[in-house]
């Protein structure tokens, strides 16, 4: 099949429905369809052979963190074209509200036409706001995908759309083999944090408040902290506590973050709220890193309400610390974790997410083999 | 001479307000069919396959697909032999395990959706007080939604 898949964000900026689209195209190129992708892009060197630049985005400032928008004559000519030149059997717009590469391919686009939403947002005024103005290029769209229940929720009340459900993919076969870090390798319990370290909602301040009591229970416990944000800043406001146990790495890249769930004991996610998936908690569960979670409901889900990994209350430090000591003194409990999580991330493979969406194309195109 | 103008400016507008909104019209009821045929593809390969898997083990399983398949010929109402046949999957669980009955089974309830989609969007706009008025839709009948029981998701 000819697939043409559009991504609305910058290529060579980190986020998840970027790497999203690669990880589709690259397992859809694996099962022997052509796949074009196009995307905004910084440095097109970056960009792998089978996407194509639609031109530099624009940032500006939206719902509390920045986006990146691209609309205008030039990309929407270059859309125009790529629509046209792909001859595709199947056109697949990821958010296609974002003001970007999406939209407009749904605007140029005349045949079966797939989208999916990845954000759950659930008091969008811009989005309802905006409904009226983007129905006329929804409407093209054939078949809605969302990534999880409460992107779908987001959709169904902002857009009146429904969507079918299939969830993110994880490439499972790249984490399970990474090797740990060598120049972060100690025998001290290990606690990894993967996420934007000023950015609230990520609750690195929830960890930072359980920590003088995980420490007061296992002393030389320790904190890696993998993220980007302003590392001088935060290092300002840690506690003489945080500055003797927590390590602060930067950002790291998307290769390392295999080795670096390896490196830990387990992963913790004390997000406050706002997810709409948890795809991180699948990449450490694929590395066999056991995860506690806070029990939002995103993360609910994923560790099906904590059978697959711990939760505990959400923004409760106390609740935090007596999970991690737990898990962090017995080697039993994390065996069991990295069993029970690996059992469960096996459906979020690519080969498997990829399968159903492919379902969905063979629906819409109504090309049917068995 | 400017109200001339004016006069014109307005109705080059209007014109082209309507035209356009006759063209979504045609897309959505394009999509429509598109979605429908899809789901009618889908019944009776489902159908079809379910014939083949059910033998003579499973009679119940092999009358309500061969009343499905027949039943798509005749392009009746299709909803209760279609409905008899998820329930039929139901009770013969073993076949409706193999993966070329699931993935069937699936793809049923992948376009009806679609297909309902579809006909709510054209619904939807065929309730604007513009279309209505000028009957922008011509002459096609309003879209239905086709409802049975699907089945669980089998995939």
């Amino acid at each position: 099949m000819r697939i043409g898949l559009a991504c609305p964000y910058t290529w060579d900026v980190p986020g998840g429905v970027q790497v999203h689209v690669r990880d589709l195209a690259e397992t859809l190129l694996r099962l022997g369809h052509e796949v074009s992708v196009i995307t905004p892009v910084d440095d097109e060197d970056t960009l792998p052979s089978y996407a194509v630049s639609a031109g530099k985005a624009m940032s500006v400032p939206y719902n509390g963190s920045v986006t990146r928008i691209l609309m205008g004559p030039v990309s929407a000519a270059r859309v125009r074209r790529w629509v046209r030149e792909g001859e595709f059997d199947v056109v697949h717009a990821h958010e296609p509200t974002a003001p970007s590469v999406s939209l407009l391919a749904c605007m140029m686009a005349s045949g079966p036409l797939v989208a999916t939403y990845h954000t759950s947002n659930p008091r969008s005024r811009i989005l309802t706001a905006l409904q009226g103005a983007l129905q006329p290029s929804l409407e093209k769209v054939w078949a809605n995908i969302a990534v999880s229940e409460a992107a779908r929720r987001t959709i169904v009340e902002h857009l009146g759309v429904d969507a079918v459900l299939i969830p993110n993919g994880v490439n499972v076969a790249a984490f399970k083999d990474a090797e740990p870090l060598p120049e972060l390798a100690s025998p001290a319990p290990t606690i990894a944090f993967v996420g934007r370290i000023d950015e609230p909602r990520k609750g690195l301040a929830v960890l930072l408040e359980a920590l003088p009591l995980i420490v007061a229970a296992i002393p030389d416990a320790r904190v890696l902290v993998a993220g980007p944000g302003d590392i001088e800043a935060v290092t300002e406001t840690l506690t003489p506590v945080g500055r003797k146990h927590v390590k602060l790495l930067g950002l790291i890249s998307n290769e390392d973050k295999a080795r670096f769930f390896r490196t830990a004991d387990v992963y913790v996610a004390p997000n406050t709220g706002q997810e709409s998936f948890g795809i991180v908690l699948l990449e450490a569960m694929a590395a066999r890193t056991p995860v506690v979670a806070s029990d939002i409901d995103a993360f609910s889900r994923v560790l099906e309400d904590g059978t697959a990994g711990r939760l505990f209350a959400n923004e409760n430090p106390g609740s935090l610390a007596a999970v991690l000591i737990e898990v962090l003194g017995s080697q039993a409990e994390r065996t069991r974790l990295s069993e029970l999580g690996w059992n469960a991330v096996q459906q979020y493979d690519w080969a498997t997410v990829a399968a159903e969406i492919v379902q969905v194309y063979e629906t819409v195109t109504q090309d049917a083999p068995a | 001479m400017t109200q001339v103008i004016a006069v014109v400016a307005i109705v080059v507008a209007l014109a082209s307000y309507l035209t356009w909104m006759a063209g979504r019209l045609d897309r959505l009821a394009v999509r429509v069919e598109a979605a429908a045929s899809a789901l009618d593809a889908q019944l009776i390969r489902r159908a079809a396959i379910a014939v083949e898997l059910a033998g003579s083990e499973y009679p119940n399983l092999q009358a309500a697909a061969y009343l499905a398949f027949d039943e798509a010929a005749t392009g009746n109402d299709r909803s209760a032999v279609e409905s008899e046949l998820s329930r039929a999957l139901r009770a013969a669980p073993e076949v409706a395990a193999v993966d070329e009955m699931a993935v069937a089974a699936r793809k049923v309830m992948l376009a009806r959706q679609f297909h309902n989609d579809a006909v709510r969007d054209l619904l939807a706009l065929r309730r604007r007080w513009v279309v209505r008025l000028l009957h922008l839709y011509g002459r096609a009948g309003p879209p239905a939604y086709v409802e049975f029981d699907a089945g669980e998701a089998g995939g």
